[in-house]
């Protein structure tokens, strides 16, 4: 039976009852917008200052932590996102990044992020070095993670670490996911930190086995460089003075 | 013979219901999602993918399980039709083993075509290299699913289909804690200890089946490992179901 066929009583009820719903309907959407025009919104992402750690989260996670790890992810990149277009502040950084590795202890590109925005933005040297260090302890095979970990002592803001950055470069260069250019740079930081001897050997490496003709060629000038200055017994020529790293940070 | 003929029929039935189309939908929609929330995913994209797509297919997995396993026997109770099947020659246990089969076949045609989903994508995206340790996880997903049916339907036997999902879905949580309880029992002193160390073994071992982790990473699992889950699968199941069968029997039906 169609309302039209409804008795009065029956069909004034309808219609109420729709008149209702629709009133109250754009009411409700008219107060949502409004709040959400006006009102205050919470902070960007501050809840994941009350995540609790890594080590508890797992559990919560019932058997499936590394999706866990990858909504953490989203939410790392975001928090990472949100402070640094507004008000540079990474407090909460070093937190996340523990859950996020505690999570997924072989999610590489976590531990390189991590380390890099904890040194740089969140001017927390120490903090960044020890989760990189946590990282290739997780992933001793790791190729990626050891280049990425010699270019943070490389580039440490603070202060250079040449002999640390020159022995991660080298593991790199042992390492089958290894970048291609993690012996070049094994030998130029074993130079520049006075390891001669060793720089002589990866230089060596590098112009037997790179695929680049320049690279060859180069690595040949080297050898040759550093031989003439060992004859010489002047090890000072081979080491360059290179400026300490600092972080500029600019906003929009 | 009549343990086929009831998990043919268990199947039909199951393959029928609507709830199915609607899994293997929302398992679509889950690799989609994970299509558009790579870009901001910096670069790990791939990962997304994968974690995503394999734990859709375990927790899509364990709500059919608790949809449609724990009311296996209850709706044939409740319909009376039970009475008709066990007046035939056909034993309480081959009633019993076969739904968990006929259950268990469905689920694996829904991992089954889940998974080949996931794969195509990883295809489609160029990460070929990942399927092999794909295709492993969704192996041991599927064998997680089968001891959760059998679970499913030893509840199903006993209780009504509300209790009997909770029962599961407790057993699948404890299930997922019994490596951590192990860890816990060894740190706990005396009487806890030992109370703690039965607990993790009566519960299901599902870490047993993760190998989603791994995959994740482009790795595969040892075949030692496949070993151990498919035997552990087959004797869990059938502890299960013998349990189930001891209690089914002794059950008066009015």
């Amino acid at each position: 039976m169609t309302p039209l066929a409804w008795s009065a009583p029956r069909r004034a009820r309808f219609l109420t009852a729709w008149g209702l719903a629709l009133l109250f309907g754009a009411a409700a959407f008219q107060i949502a917008d409004a709040a959400y025009r006006t009102l205050p919104r919470p902070q960007p992402l501050e809840e994941l200052s009350y995540y609790p750690s890594g080590q508890h989260l797992r559990p919560a996670a019932l058997g499936h932590p590394e999706s866990a790890a990858d909504l953490a992810w989203l939410r790392a990149v975001q928090y990472y996102g949100e402070h640094r277009t507004t008000d540079m502040r990474f407090t909460r950084m070093g937190h996340v990044f523990d859950i996020l590795t505690t999570l997924a202890p072989d999610f590489v590109s976590a531990y390189v992020f991590g380390g890099f925005a904890l040194a740089q933005e969140g001017r927390d040297v120490a903090a960044g070095e020890r989760l990189m260090l946590e990282g290739i302890e997780a992933n001793p095979t790791s190729g990626v993670l050891a280049f990425e970990l010699g270019f943070f002592y490389f580039v440490r803001p603070g202060g250079r670490d040449l002999a640390r950055a020159g022995e991660y470069f080298e593991l790199a260069a042992r390492l089958p996911d290894g970048p291609a250019e993690s012996a070049r740079f094994a030998a130029f930081a074993h130079q520049n930190a006075g390891n001669i001897a060793a720089a002589y050997e990866l230089w060596r490496s590098v112009a037997e086995r790179s695929p680049n003709r320049y690279m060859r060629e180069m690595a040949v000038q080297h050898m040759e460089t550093i031989r003439v200055a060992v004859e010489q017994g002047r090890k000072d020529l081979l080491i360059k003075r290179l400026g300490v790293p600092g972080v500029v940070l600019r906003g929009r | 013979m009549s343990t086929w003929l009831i998990a043919h029929n268990t199947f039909r039935e199951a393959m029928r219901d609507r709830l199915l189309v609607g899994v293997i939908a929302a398992g679509a929609v889950l690799l989609g999602v994970t299509q558009l929330l790579g870009p901001l995913a910096m670069g790990e994209g791939r990962r997304l993918t994968v974690d995503f797509g394999l734990s859709g297919i375990s927790w899509l997995g364990l709500l059919v399980v608790l949809l449609v396993g724990t009311s296996l026997v209850a709706k044939e109770l409740e319909r009376r039709t039970i009475f008709n099947l066990l007046s035939r020659p056909i034993s309480r246990p081959s009633y019993l083993v076969g739904k968990w089969a006929g259950l268990s076949a469905t689920l694996g045609t829904v991992v089954l075509s889940m998974g080949v989903g996931l794969c195509a994508l990883l295809v489609v995206r160029g990460d070929r290299v990942f399927v092999p340790g794909v295709l492993q996880a969704m192996v041991l997903a599927g064998l997680e699913l089968m001891v959760m049916t059998s679970l499913a339907v030893m509840c199903s036997a006993l209780s009504t289909p509300v209790l009997s999902a909770l029962y599961t879905l407790g057993f699948y949580i404890v299930g997922q804690w019994s490596y951590d309880l192990r860890l816990l029992a060894a740190k706990a002193p005396g009487l806890l200890h030992g109370l703690l160390e039965i607990v993790a073994d009566l519960a299901p071992n599902l870490p047993l089946f993760n190998a989603r982790t791994l995959a994740a990473g482009g790795h595969m699992t040892s075949w030692e490992h496949m070993g151990f889950a498919l035997a552990y699968a087959v004797l869990y199941s059938g502890c299960v179901l013998g349990l189930a069968a001891a209690a089914f029997e002794s059950r008066d039906f009015k």
